[in-house]
C-alpha cells in the first residue's frame, strides 16, 4: 500500500484559516464576557473585552476577504468548491450522513476523497455554503452595525432597530459557536486525530493509495502551485 | 389658695408661650423665614403683569410665566426671594433681594461647595430660579444642556474618546450627572424621541407641541398610555412602535440618576464599564416613560416591569450591552450552541465505544 500527497491547502487559505480560527475564539470568549459580565471575566476589564472583540471582528472580516478574493479571482473555483452540486443533494448527502453515523462506528473508510478542485464532501459543501455565504457575513454585518451605531443610526432605524441587531448578532454568534464544536470535532476523524488538521498547516494531505506500486515524493512546489493550489496528486511510497 | 392658683397659672403660661415659639421657630424653619407656601394662583400676578410680558420689560427680566408658576419658588411668592423690593418699584435700583439659596438650600449650597465647580459656577449658573424642576421633571437631555453651557460638546466627546468606546452614543444615553455627580444608582427614563433633523434635535426629546399633534388635544401620555391607567404596559409600548401614525418618532431612553447630588465629582466605579453593564438585568426591570408637559416640564410614568429586556418592539432601539440581555434569546443561543455539542459528544461517545472496529 503507498501513500499519495496531495497539496490541498494552498497558502492563501490556510492563512484566512487560522486568522480566522484566531478571531473567532477570540470573538467567542470576549462575546461571552461582555453579554455576561456579571458570569465572565476573563479579561481584565470590560473595555479590554470589547477593544479585543471589535480587532478580532475586522480581523475576522477581512479574513474573509481573503478567502473571498482567493476563491473566486484567483483560483475562480468559489462555486464549485462550495455550491453542492446535483448528486450532492441526490445522493451524496445521504450517503455522506450514513457513513458519520454509521459506518464510520463499523470501521469504513470515508465515501469522499478530498482533492484539490473538490475538497469537501456533500455534507461539508452544505454546512460550509450556510456559514460562509449567510452566517458569515451577516454576523460580520451586524458586528460592523453594532460597533458605529451613531453614524448608522438611520440605516438602524429601517433595519428595525438596535436590539434587532443584537439578537440577530448574538444567535449567529452561537450558532458559529455550535458549528465550531462540530467542526473541530470532525477534523479528528482522520485516519489519526490530526491527519485532516495538519493539511491546513502545511498545505499537504497524506492519503492512503491500494493498487500503486510505486510514487514518488514532490519535493518542491511550484510557487504558482503552491499559491493556487493547482497541484495534482503526487505520490509518495509508503509502507 | 389663690397664690397656689397664680403660681400654677405663671407655670402654664411660660411653658406654653416657650413652647408656642419653638413650634413657629420650626415652622419657619421648615419652610423658609416668614415663607408663606401654598398654591401660586394669582401669587405673583401683579409681578408677572410686567414680567411676563415680553413687550413691558427687557429680554433679562422676563419670566416665562408658563414655566415659572407651577414650580415650587412660585408657590413661595416672588417676594419671598426679592424682598428687597420697595413700594417704588421700578425704581432703578436693581437690588432686589438680600436673600441667597442658601437660605432654604443649606445642605445642597454646603456640600456644592466643597467641590471645584463652586469656584466656576454659582447656583444660578445651572439653575434659572424662575425654572426649577425637580430631578423627576427634567430630561436627561436637558440635564446634559445645562452642563453643555460650560462644557462643548465636542471637548466632552474628544475627552472620553480617550477611554470610552463609541463616545457619542454613551454621552447621548447617559445624563451627565450620572456618572459624575455622585449619585448612587440610575433608572431607565425612555422618552419619545424625533427620528429626523439634525444630530440635536434627534438627541432632544420630542416636545409637548409636536406631540399634541398625534393626541388632537388629548392628554400627550395617551400616545402611549391608550388605557390612561397612569402605567404603561409591554403591549402599550409595542403598539405605539407598531402604529404608522407615530413613524416621525421612536422611543429612547437614557440612564439618568435617581437622585442626582451636588458633589460633582465622579465615582471610582464609574471608570468601570461593568457599573452599567454588569448591573444586570435585575435593575432593568424598573424604567419610566417621560412625557412632556405644556410648561416645559416631563412627567414620568412607570412602565411595566422587564419592558427593557424585551428583544423587540418595546425600546427597540435602546440596548445596554450586558445588562439588558433578552432572556428568551439567552435560552436559545443556549440551546444553539448545546446542539453543536451533538457531535462530539454523542458520536465521541460512540466513536470511543466502536475504536475497535477501526483498527
Amino acid at each position: 500500500m503507498s501513500t499519495k500527497k496531495i497539496y490541498l491547502q494552498p497558502v492563501p487559505v490556510r492563512i484566512w484559516h487560522w486568522l480566522n480560527a484566531l478571531g473567532i475564539i477570540t470573538l467567542a470568549l470576549t462575546g461571552a464576557q461582555i453579554r455576561y459580565p456579571e458570569y465572565v471575566s476573563m479579561f481584565a476589564t470590560y473595555r479590554t473585552a470589547i477593544t479585543l472583540h471589535n480587532v478580532a471582528g475586522i480581523v475576522v472580516a477581512l479574513s474573509f476577504s481573503i478567502w473571498f478574493f482567493y476563491y473566486k479571482v484567483i483560483a475562480g473555483n468559489l462555486a464549485n468548491i462550495y455550491v453542492p452540486k446535483k448528486d450532492d443533494l441526490t445522493t451524496g448527502l445521504f450517503r455522506q450522513a450514513v457513513f458519520y453515523l454509521l459506518a464510520y462506528f463499523c470501521g469504513a473508510p470515508n465515501p469522499h476523497h478530498a482533492k484539490p478542485d473538490d475538497k469537501f464532501n456533500p455534507l461539508q459543501k452544505s454546512a460550509y455554503l450556510a456559514v460562509m455565504f449567510v452566517i458569515m457575513p451577516l454576523v460580520s454585518l451586524t458586528g460592523i452595525f453594532l460597533m458605529n451605531v451613531e453614524p448608522m443610526r438611520d440605516l438602524l432605524f429601517m433595519l428595525g432597530g438596535l436590539k434587532l441587531l443584537v439578537g440577530l448578532h448574538f444567535l449567529l454568534a452561537c450558532t458559529l459557536c455550535a458549528f465550531l464544536f462540530t467542526h473541530v470535532y470532525l477534523a479528528t476523524l482522520g485516519k489519526t486525530s490530526l491527519a485532516y488538521v495538519k493539511p491546513m498547516w502545511t498545505g499537504w494531505e497524506v492519503e492512503e493509495e491500494h493498487g500503486h506500486e510505486e510514487g514518488h515524493v514532490q519535493d518542491s512546489v511550484p510557487a504558482r502551485t503552491a499559491f493556487t493550489g493547482a497541484a495534482t496528486a503526487h505520490a509518495k511510497t509508503g509502507s | 389658695m389663690k397664690f397656689v392658683s397664680q403660681t400654677s397659672q405663671r407655670s402654664i403660661i411660660i411653658p406654653a408661650a416657650l413652647l408656642l415659639f419653638v413650634c413657629i421657630a420650626v415652622g419657619a424653619r421648615a419652610e423658609g423665614p416668614g415663607y408663606s407656601f401654598g398654591d401660586s394662583q394669582g401669587k405673583n400676578d401683579a409681578c408677572l403683569a410686567c414680567h411676563g410680558n415680553q413687550a413691558k420689560v427687557a429680554a433679562k427680566w422676563y419670566i416665562d410665566a408658563n414655566k415659572f408658576s407651577h414650580t415650587t419658588h412660585a408657590k413661595f411668592g416672588c417676594t419671598t426671594c426679592h424682598d428687597a423690593i420697595t413700594g417704588s418699584h421700578p425704581d432703578g435700583k436693581t437690588a432686589s433681594f438680600t436673600t441667597t439659596c442658601r437660605d432654604c438650600h443649606a445642605d445642597t449650597a454646603a456640600q456644592y461647595s466643597q467641590n471645584f465647580h463652586a469656584k466656576n459656577a454659582s447656583c444660578s449658573g445651572c439653575h434659572n430660579p424662575h425654572r426649577v424642576y425637580r430631578p423627576e421633571e427634567i430630561s436627561g437631555d436637558e440635564l446634559n444642556r445645562q452642563c453643555g453651557n460650560c462644557h462643548k460638546q465636542e471637548k466632552i466627546v474628544s475627552s472620553h474618546s480617550r477611554w470610552l468606546p463609541q463616545a457619542g452614543l454613551h454621552l447621548g444615553a447617559i445624563a451627565c450627572v450620572t456618572c459624575h455627580s455622585k449619585a448612587q444608582d440610575y433608572v431607565i427614563s425612555i422618552y419619545i424621541g424625533k427620528r429626523h433633523g439634525t444630530t440635536e434635535e434627534k438627541l432632544a426629546p420630542a416636545g409637548y407641541d409636536e406631540l399634541s399633534r398625534l393626541t388632537a388635544g388629548e392628554d400627550i401620555q395617551s400616545v402611549i398610555d391608550r388605557n390612561r391607567d397612569n402605567y404603561i404596559s409591554i403591549t402599550e409600548l409595542q403598539q405605539f412602535n407598531r402604529d404608522p401614525a407615530n413613524k416621525e418618532f421612536f422611543l429612547k431612553a437614557m440612564l439618568t440618576p435617581v437622585k442626582p447630588t451636588h458633589a460633582f465629582q465622579t465615582f471610582d466605579n464609574r471608570w468601570d464599564c461593568t457599573f452599567c453593564h454588569a448591573s444586570g438585568p435585575q435593575i432593568m426591570q424598573k424604567s419610566f416613560v417621560s412625557f412632556p408637559e405644556k410648561n416645559g416640564t416631563f412627567r414620568q410614568v412607570a412602565v411595566e416591569k422587564g419592558a427593557v429586556l424585551k428583544a423587540l418592539q418595546t425600546v427597540p432601539n435602546f440596548y445596554l450591552m450586558g445588562s439588558t440581555r433578552n432572556s428568551t434569546l439567552n435560552k436559545i443561543g443556549f440551546l444553539i450552541i448545546a446542539g453543536g455539542m451533538i457531535m462530539p459528544v454523542g458520536h465521541g461517545l460512540l466513536r470511543f465505544l466502536t475504536r475497535k472496529n477501526r483498527k
